[in-house]
């Protein structure tokens, strides 16, 4: 479990608190989202996941290990990979199968054992074929799946991703959340920090920050219910939600937590099937 | 994608190329030696040794002479300073003074620096790069106890040159982005052309620094620390290479010997 208390950071000592007292648990194998505005403190929450920052108030206990303790940092960054939102900065090798080898390595694992990793985790994002190529000569949406395959031959417990949609075509989109949903078969917890309301319907549980603060923790269906309350803060719902709220709004009968099209569809052939629009 | 650079790896399977890097890295040092103290036999026997290379490594003439081509115009400044300015008995006796011994001199020195050329050629066309920084790293592995960062300088240097296409790109990059808003690259003086990288230097310092500060933290977040690691291959002597090791020393051994010979 990663258990964050009554966080506290400011990056400048003078400045407001970036995170104003972030409480949060994340038990294993737990799919979680965090979305929130711009500059709303997400990526600072996450760089605290496997100490990269150290709570300046409050703590951080990643399965018991404080992140304060220099000393647990290395078995903590083990236990929590983290895949920073620019692939092109975190690739360190000169090829794909020695970047994703470079994490292995930090570990002192012996050289058969980070072979059988390191193509354990390109099969599992589908890049094998792609092991011998350099990283610059691949496409923005493989050089996130090497990224991502770094981080899991760690064989971490917890993977954190940053936005790690953003700048993809549908196709590489679908690519790197179908590989997150493979995570998750897995028991691995996924921490997915997103702007996309879209790719988290499925989510187990939905973080929405704004200000440094968490202002809802919940299912997704909970927190879409308060399409308002995500309004206020700048953000916007999934649109099949939007669309039934628009419905509502017009006065006809439909669901307010509608998350899928499948949803939606059966939501208004029954509509249509009743005959009128005049509510239930 | 981009223009081959020089000497860049060309992969292959020739039994060069199946060498162990650290084979390779310590032949060149000696035959360094050998080239740097070679008289005119000696010289002749390197050549050799350098065409049976070549031909062993399976690489064409054009990719040498290629290696070769952008320091032509060194090669041959190098021997007219050498055949001009060296006292001795003249050839002719136009001014500037040409002598035999200016002429052995530039022949001696000009086929010294092309030997050494084609040799680190040879090696680093025929040693992808990761594996020539794991080679170095083995090698200067025993001197960590006396307090080289074996480890250390190869991650940095290969973190190095994983970056290179990357910044190169990055220019391309900068340069377009300026050129929409109307710079132009290509013509002017040199004065002019100068100034204009400049405009593109300062960005790319700034974006260099913004990367390697991301980088950072993104090698420490997995896990990096100074001091031992371990890679996805360890280098392992195989019988072939001990036996080339053992076969090159002996013979340029053979080679520094001859000169010690009443030849
Ligand atoms: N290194 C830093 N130094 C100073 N201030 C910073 C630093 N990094 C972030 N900040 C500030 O902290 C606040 C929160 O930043 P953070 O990156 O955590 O936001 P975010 O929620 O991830 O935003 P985004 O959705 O844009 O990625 C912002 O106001 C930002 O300007
Ligand atoms: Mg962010």
């Amino acid at each position: 479990m990663i258990k964050a208390e009554h966080l506290i950071y400011r990056y400048e000592p003078k400045d407001a608190p970036v995170l104003e007292g972030v409480s949060l648990e994340i038990p294993e194998g737990q799919y979680v989202a965090v979305i929130g505005p711009n500059g709303c403190g997400k990526t600072t929450l996450v760089k605290h996941f496997n100490a990269l920052l150290v709570p300046q108030q409050g703590e951080v206990l990643v399965d018991g290990l404080d992140t304060k303790d220099p000393g647990a940092h290395r078995e903590i960054r083990r236990r929590v990979g983290m895949v920073f939102q620019n692939p092109d900065n975190q690739i360190v090798g000169m090829s794909v199968e020695e970047d994703v080898a470079f994490g292995p390595g930090n570990l002192g694992l012996a050289p058969a054992e980070i072979r059988g990793r390191v193509g354990v985790a390109l099969e599992t994002v589908g890049m094998l074929r792609f092991a011998k190529r350099a990283p610059h000569s691949l496409s923005g949406g493989e050089k996130r799946l090497v990224a991502i395959a770094g981080v899991l031959a760690m064989r971490p417990a917890y993977v954190v991703l940053d936005e790690p949609t953003s700048y993809l075509d549908p196709a590489g989109r679908e690519r790197v959340l179908n590989v997150l949903w493979e995570l998750r078969q897995e028991g691995i917890s996924v921490i997915h920090v997103t702007h996309s309301m879209d790719e988290i319907v499925d989510a187990d549980r939905v973080v929405v920050m704004s200000g440094g603060k968490i202002i809802r923790d919940g299912a997704p269906r909970e927190v879409f219910r308060e399409a308002d309350v995500l309004r206020a803060v700048g953000l916007s719902t999934p649109q099949v939600t939007e669309l039934m709220g628009r419905l509502r709004a017009q006065g006809c009968g439909v669901r307010p937590d509608v998350l899928s099209v499948e949803e939606a569809f059966r939501e208004i052939t029954a509509l249509l099937g009743s005959g009128t629009g005049g509510g239930r | 994608m981009k223009t081959l650079h020089l000497g860049q790896f060309i992969p292959g399977d020739s039994p060069v190329h199946r060498l162990d890097p650290r084979v390779k890295i310590l032949t060149v040092l000696l035959l360094s030696i050998v080239i740097l103290n070679a008289g005119a036999v000696e010289s002749l026997v390197v050549t050799a040794f350098l065409l049976a290379a070549v031909a062993l490594s399976g690489l064409s003439v054009d990719r040498i002479a290629a290696a070769l081509r952008p320091l032509a115009w060194f090669f041959a400044i190098l021997f007219c300073l050498h055949l001009f300015f060296t006292e001795g008995r003249p050839i002719f006796s136009s001014l500037p003074t040409v002598t035999y011994e200016g002429l052995g001199l530039g022949a001696a020195v000009t086929w010294q620096f092309v030997a050494l050329v084609v040799s680190a050629a040879v090696l680093t066309m025929t040693t992808a790069p990761s594996e020539l920084v794991g080679g170095f790293e083995r090698l200067l592995r025993p001197f960590n106890r006396l307090g080289v960062p074996s480890h250390d300088i190869a991650i940095m240097v290969s973190v190095a040159l994983r970056f290179v296409p990357t910044l190169l790109e990055e220019v391309e990059r900068m340069k377009e982005a300026q050129a929409a808003r109307g710079a132009d690259f290509a013509g002017g003086g040199l004065i002019r052309r100068l100034r204009k990288m400049a405009t593109l230097v300062i960005p790319l310092i700034l974006c260099t620094f913004r990367r390697a500060d991301e980088l950072a933290l993104a090698m420490e977040g997995r896990g990096y620390h100074r001091g031992p690691r371990t890679y996805l291959r360890e280098l392992k002597f195989t019988r072939a290479d001990y036996a080339a090791l053992l076969a090159v020393t002996a013979f340029l051994a053979g080679v520094e010997a001859l000169r010690f010979l009443p030849l």
